[in-house]
């Protein structure tokens, strides 16, 4: 039983930081009307982008706490950027046409960016070393390793800002006008291609911010991204598209299924087990847990 | 973001599109200066007329190549896999262009039909001909029982629950023993590369011969009213479950013959390989790039991108699969109809002059789904033959 609680927490731990990526592939669905087939790899892209930030200052890639988390800002900002420019010259030409060209523009962008990656960086898997004096806290038989207890806050943190944005500033207003009704939005004066473009950029940015603490806790590799991506995918259509606290419990659902997964069988069949449960849902429940409503 | 930074990403952005725009519009216009709208119209209506006559005649001059001189070694290969990325491609197009279900996943199939083919062959001895019957009918069960579940899921659902089955099907054969886990199955003991050829270009001839045939009965014009809307089409009375699903376990099969002799054409089988999602966006790209929806669209854009990237691969090994990326980014930009569709597109313009705006405004509808329509709507609705036939 104590093993099946430590599952337990461990997958929460690492959930949060799928529920959080997951957050930004919903931003997108929901406001631009974009599956983006490319998110998973702007996790990648943080991840690297946080990794040789700290091998161009330290020299290598370890460091202590403070140092490593001060390289997450950085691979949020680049990542906003990255967003922000993809959006305004790939995917707004695909706007508003079928279904199925913003699908393959995105898996476009997704190849192309995986495969420059491996060309830049090479195949091998990299990690970023963070040493702590004493690496795990040990609670009423739980283990908990201190920094994916970082991790977990800091992806819940970057969630808790993004939702805060989007409901109490001017901007994340826009935003939300637009998902509602870009047309309308432009009549009352909101700039559509800009805030389609924020989005983008915000999507990329906490994607890329769980990037950085995946590269701190797991590992990195320019493949990795079309495994988050569908696990995005899983926790959006888990929680209901655009509901931020949807994808946050789906994600830590996720978390907890995949972990258990591994601990009680095998960590081979976590991909099977988890799109089993997706398609079990899709069936019963094809407008998601906390779904609104939201017409395909 | 600040303002100076705003407006220098906004310059840097109109730059980027004018350099776009330069780079396309002088292609545009010469493309347009060969293909004046008659001469498109001639081209569409002969094939048409002629169908059968130019399918038999390819496939004699196809099938008279190894006697004239194409021997065994490199360009054998290429062309056979000339004819197998036109066996997917079709294969895709059948549910993705035809039916309007993109399905991201077709690769389990080809997985499923290698892996089947290879079990058989090399651990049970089977021979190869009834392997291959074999694997197809198997892949037929499993897109039977797959379809029943991912064919109630439209647009981007679908695309991506036939992804997950794609991923789940490779981790599958990769945990099991029967396949060889990771590692795969070697196959050595096949029949000669001439073998092959024959057989992958028998299978795209039948294929392509089917689907054109299908293309012109009941059965094609309502997948195409599935494609165009669903739910007019089951309310016009006709069982959309069994007419897609029917089209769906057509493709399946396919794909598996293709995969079921591509394993033993490779030797070797892995996953990696037999599930290659890179491959399944390869094969949409080239439906895409050659048209889709349509007949030979697929197969003119499986060969013109399969050469591509043989040409790419050979110069600079390694970056194939970014070249893939960057041609289906901009074909879907600038060319969002293919070869075959914008031919179509050009030879609708003489409908244009002949009939008034009928067509114009019908296509504009067509692309851009519902957005911003640029093109004002004339009063009068096409001439005798009605709006624009410009669809296939």
């Amino acid at each position: 039983m104590a093993a099946v609680a430590q599952f337990v927490v461990n997958g929460l731990l690492v959930g949060a930081l799928f529920a959080a990526v997951a957050v930004g592939f919903a931003l997108i669905w929901g406001v631009v009307d974009i599956i983006n087939l490319a998110h998973g790899e702007m996790v990648m892209l943080g991840g690297y982008v946080s990794y040789w930030t700290l091998v161009t200052v330290v020299g290598d890639a370890a460091g202590s706490p403070i140092v490593a988390l001060a390289t997450v800002p950085i691979a949020i900002a680049v990542l906003f950027v990255v967003g922000y420019i993809l959006q305004r010259t790939l995917v707004a030409q695909v706007i508003g046409t079928d279904v199925f060209l913003t699908l393959l523009v995105t898996f476009g962008m997704s190849i192309a960016i995986q495969q420059l990656a491996i060309r830049a960086w090479t195949a091998n898997p990299r990690a970023i070393q963070v040493g702590f004096e004493d690496p795990s806290i040990s609670t009423l038989g739980l283990v908990v390793p201190k920094m994916k207890l970082v991790a977990f806050l800091g992806a819940i943190a970057l969630t808790a800002v993004l939702y805060l944005y989007l409901v109490r500033t001017r901007s994340g207003r826009a935003i939300r006008a637009v998902a509602q009704n870009p047309d309308a939005a432009a009549l009352v004066g909101v700039d559509v291609e800009h805030t389609r473009a924020l989005t983008f950029g915000l999507s990329s940015a906490i994607a890329g911010g769980v990037g950085a603490f995946i590269a701190m806790i797991l590992s990195i590799q320019p493949q990795m991204g079309l495994i988050y991506t569908l696990k995005s995918f899983v926790i959006v259509v888990f929680g209901g598209i655009g509901s931020i606290p949807g994808a946050l419990v789906g994600g830590l659902l996720l978390g907890t299924v995949e972990e258990l997964t591994t601990g009680l069988i095998s960590s081979s069949w976590t991909l099977a087990v988890s799109f089993g449960l997706l398609v079990v849902l899709l069936i019963v429940k094809p407008r998601g847990l906390f779904g609104q409503g939201v017409s395909e | 973001m600040s303002s100076a930074t705003g407006d220098a990403v906004e310059s840097a952005i109109s730059a980027a599109r004018r350099a776009f725009g330069g780079v396309w519009r002088p292609i545009g216009r010469v493309l347009r200066w060969l293909l004046p709208p008659e001469r498109a119209r001639w081209i569409l209506d002969t094939s048409d007329r002629h169908g059968w006559a130019l399918l038999a005649v390819a496939t004699l001059v196809v099938a008279a190549l190894p006697f004239v001189g194409l021997q065994e070694g490199f360009y054998m290969t290429i062309a056979s896999e000339l004819f197998l990325f036109s066996i997917l491609a079709l294969s895709w197009d059948l549910v993705g262009g035809q039916t309007g279900y993109p399905s991201f996943g077709n690769m389990a199939f080809f997985g499923v039909g290698a892996y089947a083919t290879a079990i058989l062959v090399k651990d049970h001895a089977v021979a190869f001909p009834a392997a291959f019957v074999v694997a197809g009918l198997l892949a037929l069960v499993f897109a039977g029982v797959i379809g029943a579940i991912v064919l109630r899921l439209r647009g981007g659902y679908f695309a991506i629950a036939t992804l997950g089955v794609l991923l789940t099907a490779q981790q599958v054969s990769r945990n099991l023993e029967i396949t060889g886990g990771s590692s795969g199955k070697i196959l050595l003991e096949v029949p000669s590369q001439t073998t092959f050829y024959y057989v992958f270009l028998g299978v795209l001839v039948v294929e392509v011969g089917l689907v054109y045939y299908l293309s012109k009965t009941r059965f094609g014009y309502v997948l195409n009213a599935i494609r165009d809307d669903e739910e007019k089409a089951t309310s016009m009375g006709f069982n959309t479950t069994y007419y897609k699903t029917a089209a769906w376990m057509l493709a399946a099969l396919f794909t598996a013959f293709a995969g079921g002799t591509w394993s033993l054409f490779n030797t070797f089988i892995d996953p990696q390989t037999a599930y290659n999602a890179a491959w399944n966006v390869e094969i949409i790209a080239m439906s895409l790039l050659g048209g889709a929806g349509t007949v030979a669209g697929p197969v003119i854009g499986a060969v013109g991108l399969h050469a591509i990237v043989v040409i790419v691969e050979t110069l600079a090994t390694g970056w194939q699969l970014i070249v893939v990326g960057v041609i289906v980014i901009a074909v879907v930009i600038a060319f969002p109809r293919g070869a075959v569709g914008t031919v179509a597109e050009y030879a609708s313009e003489l409908e244009y002059y002949r009939y008034g705006g009928g067509s114009q405004a019908e296509d504009a509808s067509e692309t851009d789904g519902g957005g911003e329509r640029e093109v004002t709507e004339p009063a009068d609705i096409g001439g005798p033959n009605g709006p624009g036939v410009d669809d296939e």
